[in-house]
């Protein structure tokens, strides 16, 4: 019985991922481009899709898998619900990376771009879970409020360096999420390479989610796995960064939704997790395209607004973990 | 074999406090050794420099003769498994995937058929099969903490070092608890080593005391030997009463100055 309620999720996960699919590709600002179109041969549906609409598609998916997975591992290794890229510096250092790409370099390729980024996000992310480690809170908001504070402050400084260097506009620029810009799309292949580490690491990021003594018991080398685990974590944060910019909210509620349907074992749940990461964006992402159609919102507007009212249920509800436990099993 | 020679620990920026000194032990082969003493005697600090989770600074702990610290970790999880007091699980993670991380150690997370075989044999013995498919924060403390002995039989070590596995479970789990570690000895073969704060459950169930007191080993032997009030009451700093009760020496610590009983 629970096999077969298992599978009817990841069926209908399936089933609306294919939807999402064909009607993220099907709706556009021109709507003569369609698929009807794109199957009969006309040229110019053929080029729209494959220079606009699957490259776009082809970037929600993976930026939204890629943070989803991001935000569990950082979530395992923190061991905290509340933890996420963009509660722990990750995205403001990757944007002071680029920052400090343009600033030294002038208008780079995204490479060196991703680069940047990523060298910025690992340090600053080091940094942070090394300071959080001679922390001893007992409290698990205090250290997602210490990482938004410790965002802050990176971010200032990006800010004053850019004003300094006059490249306000381009810092503004980083800071608005869309799946709406042309040609750094690409970059966001290099994420499949961090996702392929994390199916193959999924059990030592789960075990390292049962806290160090936990891990070591059982023969893990947990600094090594910890350094794995903020390599894939920076290398996503950064590529997704570069290529569509800052998406708020996705690499902490959505591990949080995921895992209170699919569980906390990654290697079971990690395809799952992907999907509904990519389910969530795509919505967004189609939503904030009929909104004002044929002109389209900035997607991290809706995911902030959606994620938003999301975030608020959880917190009222209690992330699962502080909740008491449900009605117990009998004892014996 | 595990023997501990002239361990000293310290902590503290200086190194000023010493929490183990010079202690030598060598672990009873399949039998219980439980650890007593007060707070801060050290016993989780020995427990943790006997499974190598905090290496010995002087002094050396030996594993089959080898110095543990020269092991590989991924090696000693296969002869070594430690079981820390506190689970506080913030992970959901069903009964069945705990049992099967203890196979880590063997398999490195692709279980094979040998493996699977060895999950579902720990999980019929410590009767989990009926509920292997729930997750851990929905069943009860008793459940949980046999899951996570489940999990350390999975793991198929000779050495079992537990820290204070009663705690946090009621009288009846307790008991509960005991039987199944005393089973783990008496059945399995296994050795295992226990800290634990109430004498009572270590005089009912250990083979061999050892009392420890600011960081030194007092005195060890059977439980007839340490339960007395001549050991005990310099190890706990306190007048304990001593009676005997089917056979088994029975710790009366109560405040005998108090007007109401508290037994």
């Amino acid at each position: 019985m629970l096999f077969a309620k298992k599978h009817w999720k990841r069926l209908i996960m399936i089933g609306a991922f294919v939807i999402l699919l064909f009607l993220s590709l099907e709706i556009g600002a021109l709507s003569d481009a369609n698929f009807a179109a794109f199957i009969a041969g006309d040229e110019t549906a053929r080029l729209v899709f494959i220079h606009s609409r699957i490259p776009r598609t082809v970037a929600i998916v993976l930026s939204a898998a890629g943070l989803s997975v991001a935000g569990l591992i950082m979530q395992s290794i923190s061991r905290n619900k509340f933890m996420s890229p963009t509660t722990a510096g990750t995205t403001d250092a990757a944007a002071f990376g680029l920052l400090v790409a343009a600033i030294f370099l002038g208008h780079t390729s995204g490479i060196v771009q991703t680069s940047f980024a990523f060298a910025f996000a690992l340090l600053a992310t080091m940094l942070f879970t090394s300071i959080i480690r001679r922390l001893k809170f007992r409290e698990v908001v205090y250290i997602p409020l210490i990482g938004m504070m410790y965002g802050g402050v990176i971010s200032a400084i990006s800010t004053a360096v850019a004003f300094r260097f006059e490249l306000m506009q381009t810092m503004v620029a980083f800071g608005m999420g869309s799946f709406a810009r042309l040609g750094n799309f690409t970059l966001v292949y290099i994420v499949v390479v961090p996702l392929i580490f994390s199916v193959l690491y999924a059990t030592k990021f789960s075990i390292i989610g049962l806290g160090h003594d936990f891990a070591k018991n059982l023969g893990l080398n947990y600094n090594r796995v910890v350094f794995l685990g903020l390599v894939i974590i920076a290398l996503i944060s950064a590529s997704t960064f570069v290529a569509v910019g800052p998406l708020p909210f996705i690499g902490l509620i959505i591990p949080n939704m995921a895992t209170s349907f699919y569980g906390d074992n990654l290697k079971k749940s990690i395809y799952d997790l992907m999907l509904f990461g990519a389910n969530f964006v795509l919505i967004c992402d189609i939503s904030s395209r009929l909104v004002i159609h044929p002109f389209e919102m900035n997607v991290s507007v809706t995911i902030s607004v959606v994620g938003g009212i999301i975030f608020m249920i959880y917190l009222l509800r209690g992330m699962h973990g502080t909740k008491k436990p449900r009605a117990k099993a009998t004892a014996g | 074999m595990i023997e501990v020679k002239n361990v000293t620990q310290s902590y503290g920026r200086f190194a000023d406090r010493d929490i183990l000194k010079d202690v030598s032990l060598t672990v009873r082969e399949k039998s219980i050794t439980a650890l007593v003493g007060a707070n801060g005697a050290g016993k989780s600090t020995l427990l943790g420099v006997m499974t190598n989770l905090v290496p010995a600074r002087q002094g050396v702990v030996t594993l089959d003769g080898v110095d543990i610290r020269k092991i590989k970790t991924a090696e000693v999880s296969k002869k070594v498994a430690f079981l820390k007091q506190t689970q506080q699980l913030s992970v959901k993670i069903t009964v069945k995937d705990l049992v099967e991380y203890g196979r880590f150690p063997h398999c490195g997370g692709r279980l094979r058929t040998a493996d699977k075989l060895k999950v579902e044999e720990a999980l019929s013995y410590m009767n989990l099969a009926d509920i292997k498919n729930s997750y851990l924060d929905e069943i009860s403390g008793g459940q949980r903490q046999r899951a996570f002995i489940a999990m350390i039989l999975a793991q198929d070590t000779p050495y079992i070092f537990l820290d204070e596995p009663l705690n946090n479970l009621d009288i009846r789990y307790s008991v509960e608890m005991m039987k199944v570690v005393y089973r783990l000895v008496s059945e399995l073969g296994k050795t295992v080593v226990v800290v634990l704060h109430d004498i009572n459950f270590a005089a009912a169930y250990a083979n061999h005391i050892v009392a420890m007191k600011d960081g030194e080993i007092v005195k060890e032997g059977s439980p007839d030997e340490i339960i007395t009030t001549e050991v005990l009451n310099p190890v706990f700093d306190h007048d304990f009463h001593i009676t005997c009760c089917e056979g088994k020496s029975v710790c009366l610590y109560y405040d005998k100055a108090s007007k109401r009983c508290a037994i």
